[in-house]
C-alpha cells in the first residue's frame, strides 16, 4: 500500500470515530483559534475567577503591575488625581495645620511661662554657663525619663542591625556605639564573670542608663535618661521577641546586609518613650530622617498658611488704615471698607467738597488706583465742611472773617455795602437756617460814606451822622443827624430796601446814642469816623 | 547598606592604632584601648561601612582578647617592619584568630615603611604568601598604602 492510501484510510477511520461530533470539534477549534472569541470567553469568566482565587496570591501577582500602572497614570495626569484626592487630603491638611498651630501656641505659652519664672531664669543662666541649649535643660528638669536611643545589635559581631533615636536627641554613630556595647559586654563577661551565659543587662553612667535585652543572636539596647519604670524592660523583651519571630530568616542568614531588615524600626519606635514629671506620657518615636520626610508636607502647608496669614494681615491692616483716615476726614462717612478683586472698596456717603486723604494712604503703601470709592453724594453739615463751603461760596472781602466757636460758625467784620447787598439773600438765608451767625457783621462806615459822598455836597455831609446798632440778627449802620427833609428823603430812597443801613429821622434819638458814646464823631477835616465798634471775634 | 566588621590585630606598638586613625572617623578616644582593650571606629569603602575594631596589642603579659574577634568579617594583621619579632609573632596571633573565628579574609600590613632600619625580607614574609594573604608595606605616618590595604580586604570579603 502506498503512503497516500494510508492517509486516506486514517481520515476514514477518524470520520467513523468522530461521526456527528466532527462539526462541534471544528467549532471548538475555531473558537480557540479566534482571538476575539477567546477574549470574550476570558472576559466572561474573569470576574468570577478573581473572586474564587486565593486573595494573597492574587494580591502578590497584581502588586507590581498595579503599582506601575498607578505610578504611570499619576505621572501622566497629576491634575486629575490631585482633584480626586483633594476631598481626602484637604481636611487632613487642615486638621494637621490646626493641630500644629495649637501645639505651637501651647509651646509658646509654656516658653513664656517658663522664661519669666524664677526657675526659668535659673535654667537660662545654667544654659549660658554650660552651653547646653535652654530647651534641652528645661526638658531635662521636667523629665521623669526619656528613651533616647534604641539599638538592635547582632550579638556575635556587635554589628548594628537597626537604630532609632528620639528626635530631640543628637544622633551618634550607631554602628560604633553598638560595637562598643558589644565590646563592653565581652569585656565585662571575660573579666568578671565565670559564667559564660551571664549577660550584661544594665549600665548606669550619671543620669543615663543602658538597658539591654538579650536574645540568642540579637540584643536590643536602649539608652535612657532618667529613671524608667521596670515595665520598660518587659516592653524591650516583647519587642525583641516580635523581631525574632518576624525576621527569623533574616537573622539566621545575617551577613552585614541591614537592608534585609526593612521595617524593623516599627518594632523599636514604641520604645522611644518620654514621660514628664507631671505624669503625661508622650510617644516621640521615629528617627530624624523619617520624621523629617513625614513632616515636610506639613512644613510646606504651614508655610503656605503663614503666607496666607501674612497676606490677610497686610490686607486687614490696609482696611484699618483707610477706615481710620476716612473717619478723620470731614464730609466722608464710610459704612464699609473691603477688598474685592485686588481693589480696596469704600462704600458710604461722600460730600462732593470732601477731600480724600490720598497722601496719608500713600504713606502706608495704599496707592490711589487701588481705591474704589462707591459712595453716594450727600451734603455734610460738619463744621469743617460748612466752613470750607462758605469760603468757596462767599469769596470774603477784606475785613470780613469766618471763624468757629463752640461748634458755631461766625461771619463777622465790616463788609463793603455793595458786597453785603449782593450776598444779602444768601447770608440771611444761612443765618435763618442756623448755619451761620452774623450778629457781628455790618456794613463798613467807609463804604456807606462812599455812597453818601457820591450824592451829597460837603456841606450836607457835615450834617450827616452814622452809628452802628446791634439788632437780633445783625448789626446795622444808622444814618441820622440834622438832616433836611429833602436830604432825609433822598437818603431813604438811596438805601431803600437795604437791611444793613437804617435812616433815622428823629434827631433826638441819634443824640441820645451820641450821649452814650456810640456815635460817629465828625473829624475836623469833615471826614466821618467811628468809635466803640464791637469786635465779635474778641 | 552593607556593614562589615574588621579587626586590627598584632603585637604591642606595631602601629595598629596609627594605621586605623589614618583611615577612619574617630568616634571614641584611645583610652578605651587601655581600659577595655579595644577601640571602635567606622569608615566607608564605597557603599560598605566598615566597623573597625582596633584590638589592643599583644605582649608578654596580656594576650589578645579573642572575644573581640567574634563575628569579624575580615582581619588586618599588623606587624612592625623594623622589628622582626613582630613578623614572627603573626603566626601565633593567626593561630589565636583561627581557633576563635576560623579562616576569614585577611591582609597583612608591614608597617612603619617610612623608617630606615627596615629588617624585613622575602624570606620572613614567605609565610604570608603561603597563606595567600595580600601584603602591603604601609606607613601610618605618610599614609602609604593605607587605603589600598582596606580596599584589598573589602575586595577579599566580597
Amino acid at each position: 500500500m502506498t503512503q497516500m492510501d494510508d492517509h486516506h484510510q486514517i481520515d476514514e477511520l477518524r470520520e467513523i470515530l468522530n461521526g456527528a461530533n466532527s462539526s462541534e470539534l471544528a467549532a471548538l477549534k475555531e473558537r480557540i483559534d479566534n482571538v476575539e472569541s477567546r477574549t470574550r470567553d476570558v472576559a466572561e469568566v474573569l470576574a468570577p475567577a478573581i473572586s474564587k482565587t486565593d486573595s494573597d496570591a492574587l494580591v502578590s501577582s497584581l502588586k507590581d503591575p498595579v503599582s506601575s500602572s498607578l505610578k504611570y497614570a499619576i505621572r501622566s495626569e497629576p491634575e486629575d488625581y490631585a482633584e480626586i484626592l483633594y476631598p481626602v487630603m484637604a481636611p487632613a491638611i487642615r486638621r494637621a495645620i490646626s493641630q500644629a498651630i495649637a501645639s505651637l501656641m501651647v509651646t509658646i505659652n509654656k516658653t513664656v511661662e517658663s522664661a519669666t519664672s524664677v526657675s526659668g531664669i535659673r535654667t537660662r543662666i545654667q544654659s549660658f554657663r554650660t552651653g547646653i541649649p535652654y530647651a534641652e535643660l528645661a526638658l531635662r528638669q521636667s523629665l521623669l525619663y526619656r528613651v533616647e536611643h534604641v539599638y538592635l545589635i547582632d550579638r556575635e559581631s556587635g554589628m548594628q542591625v537597626s537604630e532609632v533615636t528620639s528626635e530631640q536627641v543628637e544622633g551618634l554613630d550607631g554602628d560604633a556605639v553598638s560595637a562598643m556595647f558589644s565590646a563592653i559586654q565581652s569585656f565585662v563577661q571575660d573579666s568578671f564573670s565565670r559564667d559564660r551565659s551571664a549577660m550584661l543587662t544594665d549600665l548606669k553612667v550619671g543620669d543615663h542608663n543602658v538597658w539591654v535585652a538579650h536574645g540568642p543572636t540579637l540584643m536590643l539596647a536602649c539608652v535612657i535618661q532618667g529613671n524608667a519604670p521596670e515595665a520598660l524592660k518587659g516592653d524591650l523583651y516583647d519587642a525583641l521577641y516580635k523581631i525574632r519571630t518576624d525576621y527569623a530568616n533574616e537573622i539566621a542568614s545575617f551577613d552585614g546586609n541591614v537592608e534585609r531588615f526593612e521595617g524593623v524600626e516599627s518594632y523599636m519606635h514604641p520604645l522611644l518613650q518620654l514621660r514628664l514629671k507631671e505624669g503625661a506620657e508622650v510617644k516621640v518615636g521615629d528617627d530624624g530622617e523619617k520624621t523629617a520626610k513625614r513632616r515636610w508636607p506639613l512644613v510646606v502647608a504651614a508655610l503656605i498658611a503663614l503666607g496666607f496669614i501674612y497676606v490677610w494681615f497686610m490686607q486687614s491692616s490696609k482696611i484699618s488704615t483707610v477706615e481710620y483716615y476716612l473717619r478723620q476726614t470731614p464730609g466722608i462717612a464710610a459704612t464699609d471698607v473691603y477688598w474685592s478683586d485686588d481693589r480696596l472698596v469704600v462704600e458710604g456717603l461722600k460730600d462732593p467738597d470732601a477731600k480724600i486723604p490720598y497722601g496719608s494712604f500713600q504713606a502706608y503703601g495704599i496707592q490711589p488706583e487701588v481705591l474704589d470709592f462707591r459712595t453716594i453724594p450727600f451734603r455734610s453739615l460738619e463744621v469743617d465742611m460748612e466752613l470750607q463751603r462758605f469760603r468757596n461760596e462767599l469769596t470774603l472781602p477784606a475785613g470780613v472773617y469766618l471763624s468757629v466757636r463752640a461748634e458755631k460758625i461766625y461771619l463777622y467784620g465790616e463788609a463793603p455795602i455793595t458786597w453785603l447787598t449782593e450776598n444779602d439773600a444768601r447770608i440771611r438765608q444761612l443765618a435763618a437756617d442756623g448755619r451761620l451767625t452774623i450778629s457781628a457783621l455790618s456794613a463798613s462806615f467807609e463804604s456807606v460814606s462812599d455812597v453818601l459822598r457820591a450824592n451829597f455836597s460837603e456841606r450836607d455831609l457835615r450834617t450827616i451822622r452814622m452809628s452802628s446798632a446791634a439788632r437780633t440778627d445783625a448789626t446795622i449802620v444808622q444814618i441820622g443827624g440834622s438832616l433836611s427833609p429833602k436830604n432825609l428823603t433822598f437818603i431813604s430812597a438811596l438805601f431803600a430796601g437795604n437791611r444793613w443801613v437804617s435812616v433815622i429821622a428823629n434827631k433826638a434819638e441819634v443824640d441820645t446814642r451820641n450821649a452814650d458814646g456810640s456815635l460817629i464823631q465828625e473829624n475836623a477835616d469833615g471826614s466821618l469816623n467811628q468809635e466803640n465798634v464791637e469786635d465779635p471775634s474778641s | 547598606m552593607l556593614k562589615k566588621k574588621i579587626c586590627m590585630v598584632g603585637d604591642f606598638s606595631v602601629g595598629k592604632t596609627s594605621l586605623t586613625q589614618k583611615f577612619v572617623n574617630n568616634v571614641f578616644s584611645e583610652k578605651y584601648l587601655t581600659t577595655i582593650g579595644v577601640k571602635i571606629d567606622t569608615a566607608f569603602i564605597n557603599d560598605t561601612k566598615l566597623i573597625v575594631w582596633d584590638v589592643a596589642g599583644r605582649d608578654s603579659l596580656s594576650p589578645i582578647n579573642a572575644s573581640y574577634l567574634v563575628g569579624a568579617n575580615g582581619i588586618v594583621l599588623v606587624c612592625d617592619g623594623t622589628r622582626q619579632s613582630t613578623v614572627r609573632d603573626i603566626k601565633d596571633i593567626w593561630q589565636v584568630v583561627k581557633e576563635r573565628i576560623g579562616e576569614v579574609p585577611t591582609v597583612v600590613a608591614l608597617n612603619k615603611a617610612d623608617l630606615e632600619d627596615w629588617h624585613i625580607d622575602a624570606e620572613q614574609t614567605a609565610y604570608f604568601e603561603e597563606q595567600g594573604w595580600q601584603t602591603f608595606e604601609t606607613s601610618a605616618k605618610e599614609g602609604q598604602n593605607v587605603k589600598a590595604l582596606f580596599e584589598a580586604l573589602v575586595s577579599e570579603i566580597g
